[in-house]
């Protein structure tokens, strides 16, 4: 199994929805080896066994992976132009940007080193991945290969081609969904393409996904699989405790197009205007998040409105102990983990019908991202009518607990049986 | 001599619009007139016209040998006069050819029979008095919303002069006992139960288009082959339907006209069975049995209970805060805030709260105009928060 981020150490859904996988896996009786670009050392590893790409010796003198593009000329200089990410954010990171990639030779075998995350040397380490990727399919056993996200799907690819094995793809987001029209990346469509061509079955996160792979993508649609995520039992218990009078509304994700943080604004304003007793929080950072603010300041509701940054872990429990009602606006979202994890602190949730989530869930409150009026009816509902609130978050509490890892694994156990028997 | 009885049971509920939380104490304004004139007319057009023109076809031709029961909920009613107004025409034709009696009903399809008497009181003489202005009669024969029926309803039917009641056959509670015997109250054993044969009513309600039923098609030979099916002793088949079955749950194309016309001119020239009316059925002087239903019983769901309407909380938090406000009601005059509580009362609102909707959204509801119980909720809440305003304030 390739994935580029495995708990603790992630940074969004997808780490998160990977452990997951692994750990249904394990459930069922697979066993589950999975390659990330570093490890840190304290990832589980009773969940699978975990092979941090860096520690792998690669020979590139064998590699068909970089020896099949010999009529191509690959001249490398060190830019630090970054694909898809906005002016805001190439500033900031600028800074930040040593360079993480080196290589250390020792004759003509070598470790590749990465730095892991999302960084400006991504789609160099994309390809050191996809090295790496290729030994281990030349030395390991395995009877199935299964990658999340593109920037695995090179590995996956050419571990394909060496092993002859079969391939899932799955997919927890596209490139359609990350960025709205005009700002795609050609590139990481590209990889998206052809991880999912390649494919013997392509997993999507939902239906929503599902339908953008088979649409814009054109991939067959018989060998696309919806396969909704689960989620893990919360093992600390949320302790509700608040320390303002007003009832608190939450926005939790990264602030950017795809998580619609503008119509949650919008929504607080149309609120403020009736009820001044609630207070709005928004959780996270990202490109949008100086516009945002400029907004509330202009809307001059920023005594009711409060951001936070990027919270954690802890913090971020204690943020849904103080919250009344979770918002997710999202205008795509190929899944959406948070509201889970939510409704697992018993907050009742509203989400935007345009989530995958969605269509997992009934006991949530679903509008459309761009209705703002439906999003504050539905948000002063929950604050002034208890019987509403209560009812939705008790028996979503008791719907959340029966998506669980282990019958995803099942499922997917299923589909590598089926890709055995070919 | 076998005695069959056909109702039809016509309620639409009044919809409210989106009301907003915006709107709360600033506007009175709850029901949405584009949807209820447009729905109105539309399921007139479908529905109502053409078989009320059928029942005159059929008095016409056969006179005494046919006999059809209706009730109307009164809100329906108002909602005829003025979306559309020959409708009105329409039941004073039927009511002038005779062979045909209105049976009393709640004002607005109200759950008020639940709650206590004196609402449910209330609700009747409301009915009673637009039948009274609109066609000068007094029912004498009664069926509540959803036939929603128990002991302490009959009682309370009894004080207000309703001694036929119309109601379910629950199995349930008749155990093995059959609908096509004359029931009464335990308690008032002259108030006399007309129950209504669940199975007949779904071949025709559930099976009519169902190509996977082992009787399909369903023709009139069929039917009345069903009816006669029954122990030789039992002297009554009544069958209740919504007047929406015919031309909306199944649509004129699909030859539902066609059968019942057919249907009622066999039985018409049958020597065997007879068409009657619920308040004939005293006359035909009838052993009866005791029913006791301890609670309610109404014609909903494989349950037959009242889970559509009170089966999850927000629908009991919705109908608590809805009659708590009985008292203001009664010491307020602003009309058109009680007319609005009144009109809260129906048992529409009700289902599109409940919980059969959050499982199964994709199932198309009727004119149901809400994605989800919980709008449904905040909705009547937030309309209900202000007609209590309104009924405080006067």
């Amino acid at each position: 199994m390739f994935g580029w981020e495995f708990p603790p150490h992630i940074a969004g859904g997808l780490g998160t929805a990977c452990y997951g996988i692994a750990k249904g896996l394990t459930k069922n009786g697979v066993e589950v080896l999975f390659v990330m670009p570093k490890a840190s050392g304290d990832e589980d590893q009773r969940i699978a066994h975990i092979v941090s790409a860096d520690q792998v010796e690669v020979d590139p003198r064998y590699s068909t992976y970089f020896n099949s593009n010999q009529n191509i000329a690959f001249i490398e200089f060190n830019s630090k132009l970054i694909p898809y990410i906005g002016m805001h954010d190439y500033y900031t990171l600028i800074d930040q940007l040593e360079s993480n990639v080196f290589e250390e030779v020792s004759s003509h075998r070598r470790h590749y080193s990465f730095a892991g995350g999302y960084g400006g040397n991504l789609m160099q380490e994309i390809d050191y991945y996809a090295a790496v990727a290729e030994q281990l399919a030349k030395t390991q056993e395995f009877d199935v290969i299964h990658a999340h996200d593109w920037h695995t799907y090179k590995a996956g690819i050419i571990a394909k081609k060496v092993s002859g094995k079969p391939l899932v793809v799955h997919i927890h987001a596209t490139e359609f969904d990350r960025s709205c029209e005009g700002q795609r990346n050609d590139i990481v469509m590209n990889i998206e393409r052809e991880g999912m061509m390649a494919a013997d079955i392509v997993c999507a996160v939902s239906d929503l996904t599902r339908n953008i792979v088979i649409n814009n993508y054109h991939i067959p649609a018989n060998k696309v699989i919806t396969l909704h995520n689960a989620i893990e039992p919360n093992k600390k218990e949320v302790i509700r405790e608040k320390n303002v009078p007003e009832k608190v509304v939450t926005f939790l994700g990264r602030v950017t197009f795809q998580k619609g943080p503008e119509y949650f604004v919008e929504t607080a304003r149309k609120i403020l205007e009736k009820d001044d007793h609630v207070r709005f929080v928004l959780v996270g950072d990202g490109d949008m998040m100086s516009g945002v603010i400029e907004r509330v300041a202009e809307l001059g509701i920023s005594d009711k409105f409060h951001f936070t940054g990027f919270l954690r872990g802890e913090e971020i429990n204690k943020m849904f102990g103080m919250s009344d009602v979770y918002v997710m606006p999202s205008v795509s979202e190929p899944f959406g983990i948070s509201p889970l994890e939510a409704m697992q602190a018993a907050v009742p949730v509203v989400i935007s019908k345009q989530s995958g989530v969605a269509e997992v869930l009934h006991y949530v409150i679903k509008i459309d991202f761009w209705d703002t009026n439906a999003m504050s009816d539905a948000i002063y509902g929950l604050l002034h009518y208890p019987v509403l609130s209560e009812f939705i978050s008790k028996n979503g509490f008791t719907e959340i607990n029966n998506l669980k890892w282990e019958y995803v694994g099942a499922k997917l156990l299923e589909i590598y049986k089926m890709l055995n028997k070919h | 001599m076998h005695n069959l009885c056909i109702h039809f049971v016509l309620s639409q509920p009044t919809r409210l619009r989106n009301y907003r939380f915006f709107d709360i104490n600033s506007r009175h304004d709850y029901f949405d007139e584009y949807q209820n004139h447009y729905l109105t007319n539309r399921i007139a057009d479908l529905s109502y016209r053409p078989l009320n023109t059928l029942m005159l076809e059929l008095i016409a031709q056969y006179g005494n040998k046919v006999a059809f029961s209706f009730s109307v909920a009164g809100n329906t009613l108002k909602m005829f006069q003025e979306y559309c107004p020959e409708m009105i025409d329409s039941f004073q034709k039927l009511i002038l050819a005779g062979q045909t009696e209105f049976v009393g009903s709640t004002f607005t399809n109200s759950l008020a029979s639940l709650y206590d008497k004196s609402t449910f009181l209330e609700q009747i003489h409301h009915q009673e008095g637009l039948l009274k202005e609109l066609f000068g009669l007094h029912p004498t024969s009664f069926c509540n919303t959803a036939c929603i029926y128990s002991d302490e309803i009959g009682e309370w039917l009894h004080e207000a002069d309703y001694d036929t009641v119309l109601t379910e056959g629950a199995r349930h509670i008749l155990g093995w006992k059959h609908p096509g015997f004359l029931y009464c109250n335990p308690y008032n054993t002259n108030q006399k139960l007309v129950l209504r044969n669940s199975s007949l009513c779904n071949d025709i309600e559930f099976n009519f288009q169902n190509q996977s039923w082992d009787q399909f098609p369903l023709t009139a030979e069929k039917y009345l082959h069903f009816i006669h099916s029954c122990p030789k002793k039992v002297p009554l088949t009544n069958l209740y339907f919504d007047y929406e079955m015919f031309g909306e749950t199944h649509r004129k194309e699909s030859g539902i006209f066609d059968f019942f016309k057919a249907f009622c001119e066999l039985v018409a020239n049958s020597d065997d069975i007879q068409m009657i009316t619920p308040s004939q059925i005293e006359s035909l002087s009838l052993p009866t049995a005791t029913m006791h239903a301890p609670w309610a019983i109404s014609v909903s769901g494989e349950e037959k209970d009242t889970s559509e309407w009170l089966g999850n909380e927000l629908q009991q938090e919705a109908f608590n805060q809805l009659f708590k406000l009985t008292e203001l009601y009664t010491k307020s005059d602003n009309e058109k805030a009680k007319r609005a509580w009144l009109l809260l009362q129906s048992a529409d609102h009700f289902n599109y709260m409940g919980s059969q909707w959050i499982s199964h959204p994709s199932v198309k509801r009727n004119f149901d105009v809400y994605p989800s119980p919980y709008q449904a909720f905040i909705n009547f809440m937030n309309v209900l928060n202000d007609v209590k305003l309104q009924l405080e304030k006067a």
